[in-house]
């Protein structure tokens, strides 16, 4: 597929990302971190440890005692003795099960539990680190960590350690069994085992290779598909339908070459694997049909056929220790992601010494500032400026001028590289995140609502306000009527991202969480998308209601907001390049008149 | 608020689309279509395959025979050796009355048995592999066949399927879906198939070792099938609600991700945690529930197989000390059989719930397949390669629903090259109008005309493409530039491609990113802002030079400048067509031929700028040029963006 042109494929395809390796080889450092989160319930992990020593044991013994019955009591014709043997069968067999039980429930639960405090650890980890891990890593990613990797992980605590520390058990005390039956006879099966650990592994690592063949091209697939159904309409209205399908039937098909391949394999490995000891069996008769038949050896028959029962119980967990080394690899190879996250230093942290912020007036004074997101490339560069107690500033200036940086930065979501930045002439670097963030209101562009009702939403800049103050907060931004017309009032669910509300109202809802919070300074990243001129009109008058009082840092988008504004700051390339009222610059006929006329032309022109 | 949750013309967007949920356009889960019918249907899916299916049969019971016939050797191996050693055991059935000559030695037999359980096994691991690869294949063919099939429907539906069903659920139904159904000829039709003969004969081999001793064995089996299927439809439903509380908790933890900003701006950590601490608990604790049972339930199954072993060993071996039974064929054997047919009892179970899985999947695929292409070309449709572009709307109605028309009885038109804008409030109708140009969806009542042929006579794929549309939304696929710029003719030379991006005003932002034109669009670090997206749909649409062109602005806000860029590529895309433009801005309503003014879908004015300026109707509101009323201290129209 990858020899296809561009232009008749529909999407182009990225590989997987390198890090995301499916397997990792065992690690005994995060074995370990592993088992440190098993602490907190030592007396269930014990108690585990317990169950699986028994049932390594009970295991072999159920099969001991069927070879036991058969070569005593049925052997001898006792019918007395069968009967015991049989009821003391069936007593081994219900302590067999309720071991199981245990052992099975027990190491689910710990499962759990690991995963359950592995979740939380990376939630409250999540929460410290800063706005720029948040900027450099994609949504989909931090969910896979907390989905499939730590389901990974999950499986290598519950089954994996516990699955073959119970199959190891088992074969070495069947090989104990066997060594004490007959010694020769075991020499033969010690034979076999490596031959069929080599082709575990050997298989293993063809199919773990075509299995990432068959992910890659079912995710090319799927993306595929995906922007088939979401651009259908610009398929239909440019007719590229039949082009299209053709295009999917080679993908399908390409993806099902690669299913097949994983299927013939398997189809293969699997047989292999029960051919090997059925060769087995057949060259055990043989040869312990010869010693039998040899009166000088004098084996017993009831031995041999013990025999072939133990050979059968230490064969069984070889392919199943297969599979489970390979899901040990898994489990460290999301364990390790897992951990990664984890590990990840926060940029930067408030220092041990940093201070509570009094209640502020709200002077902002930038000074020789410099900063950007990626080393050596600077957004903004020698920035001075103050904004005095409750003046409004409107940020003016191309995309990537640097607008959103300043407001960042105010925000303390990022700290300068070099240069101060003073709140009331304390240094920002010096002052608590969390006191500082009391004190300041933020409404960003894109009006970010979580799933629960308008109220709740609302007071989340004041999470003790009663419904009162959240009530107050909306007449004050005098759009009470409007929220009040929801389908339930403020009770309305706002659905997943506040999708059930428009736009207007999302951001009528941003605007009265900021009032409720009453903070000093506001900062603002107006919407760009314009809404029907009736709603537009209110959203502007709660706008200025908001702002009243505040010193406020606003991306502005609208002429309206901009005039309002005390100060404008017109920014090119990471520099202040003009500042003044509206009127002043107009009149200086600089960088913000010909924005202001392109702006116009525009609009009027 | 003046116009409630309905604030955006896209209609793909979710806050229309619930609105124009027709009731036959969306696909809802139908429960009263009988699973009889699905069965039926599915079914008949199968025979289309049943060469490859009875192939699959016939290997996987060859390989059940062979396998039988190297457990009865490895038995009488056992029992021949027995003889050896115990004149006074049973001697040894051999199969088929084939003796070995008395000449041969113990140790010959012996040999020659264990070559036969080698050879014995060697086929039976070879039939087994052949019997994996066709079934490889026949999955392979039905999965390519279905999904090629479930796709190109999908293709050919109409807008309003789209705008009613959520794209998860359709991507679903093409690679989930088409699994669901699949699985129904390989896991059910033929693995039925495979289960009932193989237990019939894993049944036959034993009645004939001991009839007694079988029906005592298999005496727990359906309890065994019972506790099987109870369990799992116990269980079920536990597993749905742990995925719902398990969605819930990613949603918790990926909206604080992407209201992160708000989260550490309102300092809520503290909150965020407790929040997510409660959604990791609930999922714990109704996972425990779930392990409770698991934990009774599968030691209860396993003691049931034990069952099974006890009365073979009390039975059996009081048969075998009165000589009723062999040790290796009777005892080895059936030991050796009830696994097999404990293994084989344990696909019935995984069977009923495959059954259930299909039934599901193949309501939702044939759902898809059997959807009606709403819009097509009629048999005798009229073929025009290039249109001269003159359009006419006669008393045209349309509807999402029935019951809530959209446009009344519009007529108008329009002269080849001529501008038309198109001027009204959010809701107005506007979108709806251009739509029904390409026939993206189809009149209610009346009829358009292109070139004076009723575009319902037209081949559709030729109306199409003479109709160029610029979406609001700009949709792009991941893909190069190039590629999306030579979407509608993907045979374009580069020269070609670049005219149109110059034109669209497009060529020289493109030129600067990383790789030009063949930059893959969404790749990290080539986001395109709005703007650049819209300039190349624009561009899109003019690589086909279509006679007619359809403009539906973004009503996006942009930095002033980039909005005087986009301003300028449309005005080029215009020139020598006819061209509709859905017009948020007075440069363009001022240079169109002719402006229609919408009004909740009637027309109220027609007319030029200037004409409609001297006259006191709806123009005037509609496009914004009366705003200043509410703001007072700007000063229109310069002060304003002109929304409609």
């Amino acid at each position: 597929m990858s020899n296809v042109s561009p232009a008749s494929t529909l999407t182009r395809w990225q590989r997987l990302d390198e890090h995301d390796a499916p397997m990792r080889p065992l690690d005994l450092g995060l074995i370990r971190r592993l088992y440190e989160f098993t602490r907190p319930y030592a007396a269930k992990r014990n108690w585990l440890l317990l169950c699986v020593i028994v049932r390594s044991l009970q295991l072999p013994c159920l099969t001991w005692a069927i070879a036991a019955i058969i070569k005593g009591p049925i052997s001898r014709g006792d019918s007395q003795g069968l009967m015991l043997g049989v009821a003391g069968f069936a007593a081994l067999a219900i302590s067999t099960q309720t071991v199981l039980h245990f052992r099975q429930r027990f190491a689910l639960e710990l499962g759990e539990l690991v995963v359950h405090d592995l979740r939380n650890a990376i939630f409250a980890h999540l929460q410290r680190l800063p706005m720029a891990f948040f900027h450099k890593t994609k949504l989909g990613r931090i969910i896979s960590r907390m989905t499939s990797d730590i389901e990974n992980v999950r499986i290598g605590v519950q089954e994996v350690l516990f699955v073959s520390l119970v199959q190891l058990g088992q074969m070495a005390v069947a090989a104990t069994f066997m060594l004490w039956y007959d010694p020769i006879l075991f020499g033969m099966v010690l034979l076999l085992a490596p031959v069929l650990w080599g082709i575990n592994r050997y298989f293993h690592r063809i199919l773990s290779q075509a299995h990432r063949d068959v992910q890659e091209s079912f995710s090319r697939v799927t993306a595929t598909l995906a922007e088939s159904v979401n651009g259908i309409r610009v398929t239909q209205g440019f007719v590229r339908q039949e082009r299209n399908a053709e295009m999917f039937t080679e993908l399908v098909a390409d993806h099902a070459t690669y299913n097949y391949t994983v299927n013939r394999t398997q189809g293969m490995f699997l047989p292999l694997l029960d051919l090997n000891s059925e060769v087995f069996l057949a060259s055990l008769l043989l040869v312990g049909g010869y010693r039998v038949l040899t009166p000088e050896v004098g084996a017993s028959i009831g031995d041999l056929v013990g025999f072939f029962f133990m050979a059968n119980l230490f064969f069984t967990p070889i392919a199943n220790l297969g599979t489970q080394y390979n899901q040990a690899l898994t489990a460290m190879a999301g364990a390790e992601r897992v951990f990664r996250l984890l590990d990840t230093e926060p940029a930067w942290s408030d220092p041990p010494d940093a201070i509570e912020l009094p209640p502020i007036a709200g002077r902002v004074q930038f000074r020789r500032l410099t900063f950007g997101y990626e080393e050596g490339r600077p957004v903004l560069s020698e920035i001075s400026f103050t904004a005095p107690p409750g003046e409004s500033i409107a940020l003016v200036g191309h995309t990537g001028s640097g607008k959103s940086s300043i407001i960042n930065l105010v925000a303390k979501f990022y700290i300068p590289w070099s240069g101060d930045l003073l709140i009331d002439g304390i240094d920002i670097r010096q002052i608590r995140t969390d006191s500082l963030h009391r004190q300041i209101g933020i409404v960003l562009q894109q009006n970010f609502l979580f799933s629960g009702t308008v109220m709740d939403n609302i007071r989340l800049g004041k999470p003790d306000a009663t419904d009162e103050e959240v009530i107050e907060a909306a007449r004050r931004l005098d759009c009470l009527d409007l929220l009040m017309k929801l389908p339930d009032g403020l009770q309305t669910l706002v659905g997943e991202r506040g999708g059930s509300l428009s736009l207007g109202q999302r951001q009528l809802v941003c605007f009265a969480r900021a009032m409720l919070a009453d903070p000093r300074i506001l900062i603002l990243d107006e919407a760009t998308s314009s809404i029907d001129p009736i709603t537009e009109a209110r959203v502007q008058r709660a706008l200025f209601r908001l702002l009243e009082g505040r010193t406020s840092f606003v991306v502005a988008h609208r002429l309206s907001t901009i005039r309002h504004a005390d100060q404008v700051l017109v920014l090119d390339h990471g520099k202040i390049v003009e500042r003044g009222t509206h009127d002043e610059l107009i009149a200086r006929d600089g960088t913000y008149a010909e924005l202001y006329r392109n702006f116009s032309q525009a609009s009027a022109a | 608020m003046c116009s409630g949750a309905r604030l955006v013309d896209s209609p793909g967007t979710a806050s229309l689309s619930d609105s124009r949920h027709s009731a036959s356009a969306r696909l809802v889960t139908n429960p009263s279509v009988s699973n009889a019918a699905l069965i039926g249907r599915m079914l008949g899916l199968g025979w289309r395959y049943r060469a490859r299916c009875l192939l699959v049969i016939a290997q996987q019971m060859l390989r059940v025979v062979l396998q039988l016939a190297g457990l009865g050797m490895i038995g009488l191996g056992i029992d021949v050796l027995r003889s050896y050693v115990d004149p006074t055991a049973t001697a040894p059935n051999w199969p088929l009355g084939i003796h070995p000559p008395a000449s041969w030695s113990p140790l010959a037999v012996t040999a020659t048995i264990a070559a036969g359980i080698a050879l014995f096994s060697l086929a039976h691991a070879f039939v087994r592999f052949l019997a994996e690869v066709s079934k490889a294949r026949l999955v392979e063919r039905i999965v390519v066949d279905l999904r090629s099939r479930v796709y190109a429907r999908l293709q050919r539906l109409s807008f309003r399927f789209f705008d009613a069903n959520e794209t998860g659920s359709l991507i679903n139904r093409v690679s989930g879906d088409v699994q669901a159904v699949r699985m129904f000829v390989d896991g059910v039709m033929v693995q039925v198939t495979v289960v009932c003969l193989s237990l019939a004969v894993y049944l036959a081999y034993m009645l004939q070792i001991h009839a007694g001793l079988t029906l005592a064995c298999l005496a727990t089996t359906p309890l065994l099938w019972i506790s099987a299927v109870v369990f799992s439809r116990m269980v079920r439903p536990e597993y749905m609600h742990n995925r719902t509380l398990v969605d819930k908790m990613i949603l918790t933890l990926s909206e604080n991700i992407q209201g992160v900003s708000v989260v550490k701006g309102f300092a809520r950590e503290p909150e965020e945690i407790a929040k997510f601490r409660a959604a990791t608990s609930d999922v714990r604790t109704q996972k425990h529930k779930i392990f409770w049972r698991l934990s009774v339930f599968q030691p209860g199954m396993a003691f049931l197989t034990n069952i099974n072993l006890i009365v073979l060993l009390g039975y059996g071996g009081s048969l075998i000390i009165a000589g009723e039974l062999r040790l290796g064929e009777g005892l080895f054997v059936f030991a050796g059989l009830l696994q097999q047919f404990a293994s084989q009892v344990d696909q019935i179970v995984n069977i009923t719930n495959r059954v259930q899985t299909s039934l599901t999947g193949a309501q939702r695929v044939f759902e898809v397949l059997d959807a009606p292409i709403e819009i097509q070309s009629a048999p005798d449709a009229i073929r025009l390669p290039r249109a001269r572009g003159a359009v006419s709307f006669e008393d045209v109605s349309f509807a999402y629903r029935d019951d809530v028309p959209v446009l009344l009885n519009v007529s108008f038109s329009v002269e080849p090259g001529m501008c038309v804008a198109l001027v009204g409030e959010t809701g107005a109708g506007k979108t709806s109008l251009v739509n029904l140009i390409p026939r993206l969806y189809e009149v209610t009542a009346g009829a358009i005309k292109v070139d004076g042929i009723d575009i319902r006579r037209l081949h559709l794929d030729d109306l199409r493409r003479n109709v160029g549309v610029v979406f609001q939304e700009s949709f792009l696929f991941s893909n190069t530039v190039a590629a999306n710029i030579a979407f509608g003719h993907p045979d374009a030379t580069r020269e070609e491609i670049e005219r149109a991006a110059q034109i669209a005003c497009a060529d020289r932002f493109i030129r600067d990113l990383p790789k030009g034109y063949d930059t893959v669009i969404g790749e990290y670090g080539a986001n395109l802002s709005g703007g650049q997206r819209q300039r190349l749909a624009i561009a899109r649409a003019v690589l086909l030079s279509p006679p007619i062109l359809i403009l539906d602005d973004a009503t996006a806000a942009i930095d002033p400048q980039t909005e005087f860029e986009i301003l300028q590529a449309m005005d080029a895309a215009m020139r020598g067509r006819t061209t509709f433009v859905i017009a948020h801005r007075l440069s363009t309503l001022r240079r169109a031929n002719l402006i229609i003014v919408l009004d909740q879908g009637r027309v109220v004015q027609v007319g030029t700028h200037a004409e409609l300026m001297a006259d006191e109707g709806h123009y005037l509101q509609a496009a914004g040029l009366q705003q200043h009323a509410v703001h007072p201290g700007m000063s229109p129209p310069t002060a304003r963006r002109i929304s409609a």
